[in-house]
């Protein structure tokens, strides 16, 4: 019986208006979007290949130790154009240098400013606005619409139970809610899949499956919603009208209340004071160097070029110059080291303060179901805080990778191939040194042993008690919405 | 008879519950965003003091030589401003700190307590509830004004009387207008009353004034949505496919076209990045080398040496000030390529009325990229001033060599500057003037032009579709 009244109910969802106005507008706005995405994805990529291969050409260019000093982009992510979260408001690159931390702004300081008045825009937000809408306008005269033509009293007066009556619509509901939801990731994904630059892996399948699944659960959310107010109203208009309140407050008051209220329970100290941290460290480093390097002196019969990645490096020097420039390196490296680990930790400090906040407001807007489908799909496209803290920690995994491998080609940054090419016999005292010559012979460093950077997104497993927590509490209130409805379709009055 | 219209139709909509629902949600949220503008103003403002202070004290170190003052990096930062409560203009991400000498301008940074992860939409502020969500009561409570009236049947009985449809559509109007007033005024009201008891926030006579004008616009922008509902209900049959149509003209209207903007910016003018700028500057730095090298500047330009006679101080001063006024060059090229993007992307998304509201209400409380272009502008001027002052103390002092110039090097050898000291009473400090509210009106004269004209249109529109409605 079920079944009956499920087919029914689909047939007659099939022919209405507000389903053909939902799907086309759905299949329409993704494939307008979708190239618009994936061409902007496009030139993210070409820019991306573009500072890789420059980066490369400068390692290349390398002729001493010390100028080591590339850039690690972060690549961009394929997913984003179903969920950009923060990919384009996080920083994009980080220079890594031996004394320095690789500093990588959370903010975007490169990026424009400007472009932070425009909101996001992605296939989340297609799904999360028409999508929810429309499975509201389902649902809402599931119940109260029968009432009012008069049809519910015919089909209880059968022998079917109220349960039944309630399950079979729910089931139709859904069925009818798959067919825009699949069309537009079926359009979507043909469209992608027309622009040969993206190319999608088998995790990236497996993440776009799962997104696919939670928006099906996401939109029976949506649905329940609407079969609530249908049960809970005699009037079909009156239980629309509730419907939407509840969907703006969801849409619109929820997330943004949510941000208002951490912000005043946890509020965050200024950046400025982990700057002026930061640099008050830097200056006591500084400070320790000048007083180990105090007896060592700098000036002399010296040549300087500039190398890779705009670092000085020495051309000739006399011998007793070098040996001080030896230990010099030798005593101060580490200090800088420590010092660049000391700051490291300070800006992480000043991170988990932000992800905190963040993490209380996720917390606080996930009464809103939206809010909650809409952080499942960034964490599944892997554009959330959490896949910038991974990009961050891979960054300061190969910045050690990079000291590692100077210091041991160096001899812990004693040897003069770290400053410079000068050879041991060419230290004989007063000898005329020739500048331009001295400048061509030297030949760039072979660095085919110095590890690359490579950051892929996170791996799902590692993301996955995050997530399936989200969908677990997704699937929590698409039971608690059902049961609700049943109770208060239970006690409905049919007349 | 107009006026039983207007009279029945404020009746029947003040007993129904989308009034009530309405009510009680546009009050608490003005109540909320009452309270949340408060606390972040008394943060904002305490911030802003906080640094003004360390820059004047700063400043006020500097005046022992006059050379010093004309070479100190002053941040000018921006104020919070209590018309922010209508409307903040996405003012936390723009740029909010000017950093300056006499001689340099950097490019504007955005410095303070600011979560960049939180916040998708805006700011809930007055102008961002009126654009969401009373333009989606207003739809609320017209989207069955005609075809709602035919279910029901009563419209036959009003149009068997004698009466014209014009008046029927205009009491309508009227009728739903007066009622949207009323969530509106209540919820500015509590809004306002919030306000002004936590004696953070001084509005003085002019903000009321511009206050009351954005009340005015709001009202002008939420009759496009109550015409705009009145025409889809006068062009359908049921009050369901009615519904239907709106929220999805309303979704397209006030929530995708606006989110057009990034990728509209993105697509037709690239964003200049970093690298560029870096590039751009050697670049600079190169050509005023050559230049220097070929004797543009004079013989010896930027020497230094114990012989005197190869030092040639003003051909140093000519360099050194080209080099400054290159790089300034660059850095406002920069700046002007990041705000070209997003005023164009801007001005795309005016296809929405939300972003016309938008955008005329940032002009009349003098808030968003409009004021950062101001502030910016004014910032330069004051620099102006401040260099014109230092040239008028420079001229008093005989030992200087009257060369403005910052070069370090210059300063200690050669004196370029006086060294002098100055009064720090008579250092002009910067001070930032708002627009006058005929100015700001003059800023938004489009914007309030085309609402007007959205208007015109829908009222047409539903006027025509209704003269021609089937009653049946």
């Amino acid at each position: 019986m079920i079944w009956k009244i499920a087919k029914k109910e689909f047939l007659l969802n099939l022919m209405t208006f507000k389903f053909a106005v939902g799907t086309i507008i759905c299949v329409v706005l993704t494939a307008v979007f979708m190239p618009i995405l994936a061409k902007d994805y496009q030139r993210r990529l070409e820019d991306y290949n573009e500072n890789v291969a420059a980066n490369e050409a400068e390692l290349r260019k390398v002729k001493v130790y010390k100028n080591i000093t590339p850039t690690a982009y972060r690549p961009p992510n394929v997913l984003s154009v179903f969920g950009e979260g923060l990919e384009k408001q996080l920083g994009q690159s980080a220079r890594i240098e031996l004394g320095g931390v690789s500093e990588i702004s959370a903010t975007s300081t490169g990026g424009n400013p400007f472009l932070s008045i425009f909101p996001t825009l992605d296939v989340t937000l297609i799904l999360k606005v028409v999508m929810s809408i429309l499975a509201l306008l389902v649902a809402y005269n599931t119940i109260s619409g029968e009432r009012e033509q008069g049809t519910l009293k015919l089909i209880l007066s059968g022998t079917i139970a109220r349960y039944q009556v309630l399950l079979g619509k729910l089931l139709a509901g859904l069925v009818t809610l798959i067919v825009p939801v699949t069309s537009a990731f079926i359009m979507g994904l043909l469209i992608l899949q027309y622009f040969p630059m993206v190319s999608l892996a088998g995790a990236d399948w497996t993440r776009i499956g799962l997104m696919y699944l939670v928006s099906l659960i996401f939109i029976s959310v949506m649905y329940n919603v609407g079969l609530l107010f249908s049960c809970l109203m005699r009037r079909a208009s009156i239980s629309l009208v509730l419907g939407l309140f509840a969907w703006v407050v969801f849409v619109v008051v929820i997330p943004n209340g949510s941000v208002y209220l951490a912000n005043y329970l946890r509020p965050i100290e200024a950046k400025e004071k982990m700057d002026a941290q930061v640099r008050d460290l830097r200056e006591q480093a500084n400070n320790e160097i000048q007083d180990l390097t105090k007896t060592l002196r700098t000036g002399g019969n010296q040549g300087f070029a500039m190398g890779a990645f705009r670092g000085i490096f020495i051309v000739y020097c006399e011998k007793a110059l070098m040996d001080d420039y030896k230990k010099e390196y030798t005593l101060s490296e580490p200090v800088k080291l420590k010092c660049a680990d000391k700051i490291f930790e300070v800006q992480q400090q000043y991170l988990s303060g932000l992800m905190k906040q963040k993490h209380l407001a996720r917390t606080i807007a996930q009464i809103s179901p939206i809010t909650l489908y809409e952080s499942l799909m960034s964490a599944l496209a892997g554009t959330d805080l959490a896949s910038f803290e991974h990009f961050r920690n891979r960054v300061k995994l190969h910045t050690n990778e990079v000291i590692e491998y100077i210091r041991s080609e160096t001899d812990n940054f004693s040897l003069p191939s770290y400053f410079t090419q000068c050879k041991e016999e060419d230290y004989e005292e007063g000898k005329k040194w020739d500048y331009d010559k001295l400048l061509e012979q030297s030949s760039p460093l072979n660095l085919q042993d110095l590890p690359r950077f490579s950051c892929g997104p996170e791996r799902l497993t590692k993301a996955l008690p995050r997530i399936t927590t989200h969908i677990l509490l997704l699937v929590f209130i698409n039971a608690i919405f059902f049961t609700l409805s049943f109770v208060a379709f239970l006690k409905y009055d049919v007349r | 008879m107009i006026r039983q219209i207007i009279y029945r139709e404020i009746l029947e909509n003040l007993l129904s519950l989308r009034f009530i629902l309405s009510l009680l949600l546009a009050i608490s949220l003005f109540a909320a965003a009452g309270f949340v503008f408060v606390a972040k103003y008394r943060q904002e403002s305490q911030d802003y003091w906080k640094d003004t202070n360390e820059n004047l004290s700063s400043l006020s170190e500097q005046t022992n030589r006059l050379c010093d003052v004309a070479r100190y990096r002053q941040t000018v930062y921006r104020k919070p401003k209590s018309l922010a409560l209508c409307t903040e203009g996405f003012e936390k991400y723009l740029p909010n700190s000017f950093r300056f000498s006499v001689f340099s301008m950097y490019i504007p940074q955005v410095r303070g307590r600011g979560n960049f992860d939180l916040g998708r939409f805006s700011d809930m502020d007055l102008v961002f509830i009126i654009s969401l969500i009373l333009s989606f009561i207003a739809l609320i409570f017209t989207y069955d004004t005609i075809c709602g009236e035919k279910e029901a049947g009563t419209l036959r009985l009003i149009l068997a009387a004698s009466i014209h449809r014009h008046k029927i559509l205009l009491g309508k109007y009227i009728g739903v207008m007066l009622t949207l007033g009323i969530p509106l005024l209540l919820g500015l009201l509590v809004n306002l009353l919030i306000v002004i008891s936590s004696r953070d926030v001084i509005i003085s006579s002019v903000d009321w004034l511009k206050i009351f004008t954005i009340v005015l616009l709001s009202l002008l922008y939420l009759s496009i949505f109550v015409l705009l509902g009145m025409f889809v209900s006068s062009r359908t049959a049921h009050s369901a496919n009615s519904m239907v149509i709106l929220l999805l003209v309303w979704v397209g209207l006030v929530i995708l076209i606006p989110s057009f903007g990034r990728i509209v910016s993105d697509a037709a003018r690239e964003s200049p990045t970093q690298a560029q700028l870096q590039r751009r500057l050697t670049e600079a730095d190169q050509k005023i080398r050559d230049d220097s090298r070929s004797g543009k500047f004079g013989r010896n330009a930027g020497m230094f040496s114990s012989d005197p006679e190869k030092c040639n101080p003003p051909a140093t001063a000519r360099w050194y000030n080209a080099l400054r006024e290159a790089y300034n060059q660059v850095y406002e090229d920069h700046l002007n390529k990041m705000i070209v993007p997003a005023t164009f992307g801007r001005s795309f998304t005016r296809l929405s009325p939300t972003v016309l509201y938008q955008c005329a209400s940032e002009s009349i409380a003098g808030t968003g990229i409009n004021r950062f272009n101001s502030l910016y502008q004014q910032v330069k001027r004051y620099q102006q001033d401040l260099k014109e002052y230092i040239r008028s103390k420079d001229a008093e002092d005989p030992e200087s060599l009257h060369l403005l110039c910052d070069h370090g090097q210059a300063i200690r050898d050669w004196g370029v500057i006086s060294k002098k000291p100055v009064s720090f009473d008579t250092v002009p400090k910067f001070r930032e003037r708002d627009l006058a509210l005929g100015q700001s009106l003059k800023l938004a004269i489009w914007d309030i032009g085309l609402l007007a004209l959205f208007n015109l249109v829908f009222f047409a529109a539903a006027f025509v579709s209704f003269l021609r409605y089937d009653v049946r």
